[in-house]
């Protein structure tokens, strides 16, 4: 390597100090204008414990599905929770699909969905849960008739002013047992196309203008509900929504176009709204609301207003300890650490990243462990410094030697937030990234600014006098 | 020097402040909140603040089993905490409906309901997470010292943090265990989260002063190499390193030179917390204290448990040499 003139080095050493600080204000200065403000173009995005809103968590039953189809449908699913919740017009909803982690006793499948700004959930739980499910299935004779007998012993009991209710009986030596008559066929609302309202003509025993559901199929739905059709001629297909029984056709021949007319006694606005949430997405999957969240935004507003100023009182505390202990490296560091903030807060803008209260408590905490890779250079300096080095050697000498200490320590920070992060919970998950961004940017505005930053100090030994080599001493002591 | 030479004295405090934690969670216990038992609570303001019974009377009336009533204040305003079993959307509405009633301008500020699966599920991967990071640290700790060689194990390293981390972990939840007698605390998950980051900073804590012990070690000691002849292939080295001073004072040494850091460290971070805890938001009070807790006990574990115990046990080792 070359080696430079002295003149060279000073001028680089200067260059370097300059350019980050440009850098760092032009960060600042990008924050002011995009992120704050009376109408930032890009404000932060903040979690619904700051902002006020809804968030509810969905359990599918997927115990009916092949395992291997169940990633496809709770694609499915989210799409058309997403179409309803979008639907009636909330700003950024968040719908997402979430498996239960590895550790859990029972997989399950979960839809999350986030409402940012409904405080009333009621309304929405309604729209989202009204979802109907269609679903196909063939009536077993045999079991109809089982059924049916069992159905009439029980009423002969009854009648007879006792108590007891038959649950099973043996009919020709063959026990049975309560049990649905309906089989089911995998043909469900999740292969509908569109749906749509029509009136009967009349013909082929439908009373005439009766209101009528036509459902169209896609090539799949339409392939499945031919062979279906084709294979039990003769026998009664049920329809049923919301597990309810619509209405049991007989099925006269095999139907090949991929179209179900659907029949139930409906009223035209039932047939109406019914062929309208069909249209909107039949859900392919039922599903249970397991757990609700509701917050409300002045809680939030007050809990941003508070972190801001603690988040303030502390950096200047911090700020005053430093100075009053480091001297000038202090106030480099005090130059290093709000670099740190503001390059923090660049990236959970652009991101972005979502702030929740814990985030934001996360944000604070890394300020004072940013401070630590300072301490650790400025304590290795002060050593070398009154061993009798020059303070650039110093400084460049305690850079090498405090290395291994920082990268041991914030690497398993590090590792402590990429578990935190797995550990799933949107809760947490945002902490554990404001700390895993933050151990990172530490790192880097310590070695990078920091460092640029005190090699452009004067060049001077513990021994000589002047205000300069007083600056590089710390403590409270006079030596 | 001094914590060395005092090494027994700071040991005996150690176990005696870990004896007590543990009696503590043995007396009160530690009560889990809905984030793990599954649940629903309630938070209502009001403008006329009710009296409890009145609350209270309310919620009974509603027949959902067992319940609390807690007064609650933050920036919302003044209220009440209503913590039932898990609820559905229409006994949720019936319950807001009747506390709405109680008083004049009453308004719902937050409601969770958590359904005891997703609690489970919580609480096993609150275990799992802690007991990754364990691992990981005691594997990457080792590594990290794989080349510091004799009189103690980097493998004992490894140990001697989590040995530390046990006790800063117990700190907080003895804590918690306190504070859930004192004022209802419960342990939810953002005090999981408060333990995990006490397990990063407490090592982080450990590590730099082990690190300042491993660069003692290199400086105070001579290499002796020898070759032993290996019939029919190269020689073997064999490495063998003699320490130039006892390894209590090196690493007695080592405490003094990391000393200023370890205050100083602890200090900024403790004042960041103190200005959330006294400006902050009430939601993160509880979870601030019990960190102000876990970082006091971290770094007052690092300095005089962790290193102490490196030299108690290879004094043990060596002792144990003598007698083969």
């Amino acid at each position: 390597m070359k080696e430079n003139s002295p003149q060279t080095e000073t001028f680089l050493r200067f260059f370097k100090a300059a350019v980050v600080l440009v850098i760092v204000g032009i960060i600042a200065w990008f924050i002011n204008t995009n992120a704050l403000g009376d109408n930032p173009s890009q404000p932060f995005k903040l979690g619904l414990d700051l902002a006020g809103g809804s968030h509810l968590v969905y359990e599918a039953d997927v115990t009916k599905i092949d395992p291997a189809e169940v990633p496809e449908l709770m694609a499915v699913l989210r799409e058309v929770v997403e179409r309803r919740v979008n639907a009636f017009g909330v700003s950024e909803p968040v719908v997402q699909v979430e498996k239960s982690s590895i550790v859990a006793e029972r997989e399950s499948n979960r839809l999350v969905v986030e409402l940012p700004g409904v405080t009333d959930v009621k309304e929405a739980i309604k729209q989202i849960g009204e979802t109907p499910l269609l679903e196909f299935k063939l009536l077993d004779p045999d079991r109809l008739a089982e059924q049916q007998t069992l159905e009439s012993l029980d009423s002969l009991v009854k009648n007879s002013t006792t108590t007891i209710a038959i649950g099973n009986a043996k009919v020709n030596g063959k026990e049975i047992k309560p049990e649905d008559p309906y089989i089911d066929t995998g043909l469900t609302g999740r292969y509908l196309e569109t749906a749509s309202l029509e009136f009967a003509n009349g013909q082929g025993g439908q009373v005439a203008n009766e209101p009528l559901v036509t459902v169209k199929f896609n090539e799949e739905g339409a392939k499945l509900f031919a062979d279906i059709t084709r294979a039990n001629v003769g026998r009664q297909l049920g329809i049923f929504l919301d597990g309810e029984l619509l209405s049991s056709p007989v099925i006269n021949e095999a139907i090949t176009g991929g179209t179900a007319v659907i029949s139930g006694q409906f009223t035209v606005e039932e047939a109406k709204t019914l062929s309208k949430n069909l249209s909107f997405g039949a859900l392919p999957v039922p599903i249970t609301l397991a757990s609700t969240q509701t917050i409300d935004a002045t809680l939030g507003a007050g809990v941003i207003d508070q972190i801001t100023k603690a988040g303030l009182l502390g950096f200047t505390l911090i700020a005053l300890f430093l100075i009053f202990w480091y001297r000038g490296p202090g106030v480099v560091a005090v130059i290093a650490l709000a670099s740190y903030v503001l390059i923090s807060l660049l990236i959970f803008m652009l991101v972005p990243v979502t702030l929740t209260a814990a985030g934001l408590a996360g944000l604070v905490l890394s300020l004072g462990m940013a401070v630590d890779a300072n301490v650790l250079v400025f304590e290795r300096m002060k050593e070398e410094y009154l061993a009798g080095k020059s303070s650039q050697s110093a400084i460049r000498d305690g850079f090498d030697r405090a290395w291994s200490a920082i990268r041991d320590g914030n690497v398993t920070a590090l590792l402590s937030a990429v578990i935190l992060f797995w550990f799933g919970n949107s809760l947490i998950k945002g902490f554990a990234l404001v700390l895993g961004i933050g151990t990172v940017i530490s790192i880097v505005s310590a070695i990078t600014i920091t460092r640029a930053l005190l090699l452009v100090l004067p060049d001077v030994k513990r021994n000589d006098v002047g205000l300069w080599p007083w600056l590089f001493k710390t403590g409270i002591t006079k030596k | 020097m001094y914590i060395i030479r005092n090494k027994r004295f700071f040991l005996i405090i150690g176990a005696a402040i870990v004896a007590l934690c543990l009696g503590v969670i043995a007396v009160f216990g530690i009560k889990p909140g809905i984030d793990f038992t599954g649940g629903s609570l309630m938070e209502v303001k009001y403008v006329v603040v009710p009296e409890k019974a009145v609350v209270e009377a309310a919620v009974e009336e509603q027949a959902l089993g067992e319940f609390a009533v807690r007064h609650s204040s933050s920036e919302a305003g003044e209220g009440y905490l209503i913590t039932t079993r898990d609820l559905n959307e229409s006994e949720r509405a019936a319950l807001e409906a009747k506390l709405l009633s109680v008083s004049d301008g009453g308004e719902l500020v937050r409601f969770t309901s958590i359904g005891p699966v997703i609690g489970q599920e919580l609480k096993d991967k609150a275990v799992w997470a802690i007991g990754a990071v364990l691992v990981l640290i005691i594997v990457y700790v080792a590594i990290a010292f794989m080349g510091v060689g004799a009189p103690v194990s980097s493998w004992v390293y490894g140990f001697m943090t989590i040995v530390v981390l046990g006790h800063d972990i117990l700190v907080p939840i003895a804590f918690m265990s306190v504070m859930g007698e004192l004022v209802a605390a419960q342990v939810d998950i953002l005090f999981v989260t408060v333990l995990l980051t006490i397990l990063g900073f407490s090592v982080n804590d450990t590590i730099v002063i082990f690190d300042r012990i491993r660069e003692k070690l290199k400086q105070n000691r001579t290499e002796t190499r020898r070759n032993i002849p290996v019939p029919g292939g190269k020689d073997e080295i064999v490495i063998t390193y003699t320490l130039l001073k006892p390894f209590g004072d090196l690493v007695g040494q080592a405490i003094d030179e990391t000393m200023s850091r370890s205050i100083n460290t602890s200090l900024t971070v403790l004042l960041a917390l103190l200005a959330l805890y006294f400006i902050g938001s009430s939601v993160t009070n509880m979870f601030v204290l019990s960190l102000i807790v876990g970082v006091i006990a971290g770094a007052y574990s690092s300095i005089f448990i962790a290193s102490p115990l490196l030299v108690v046990y290879q004094e043990w080792q060596d002792k144990k040499k003598t007698k083969q």
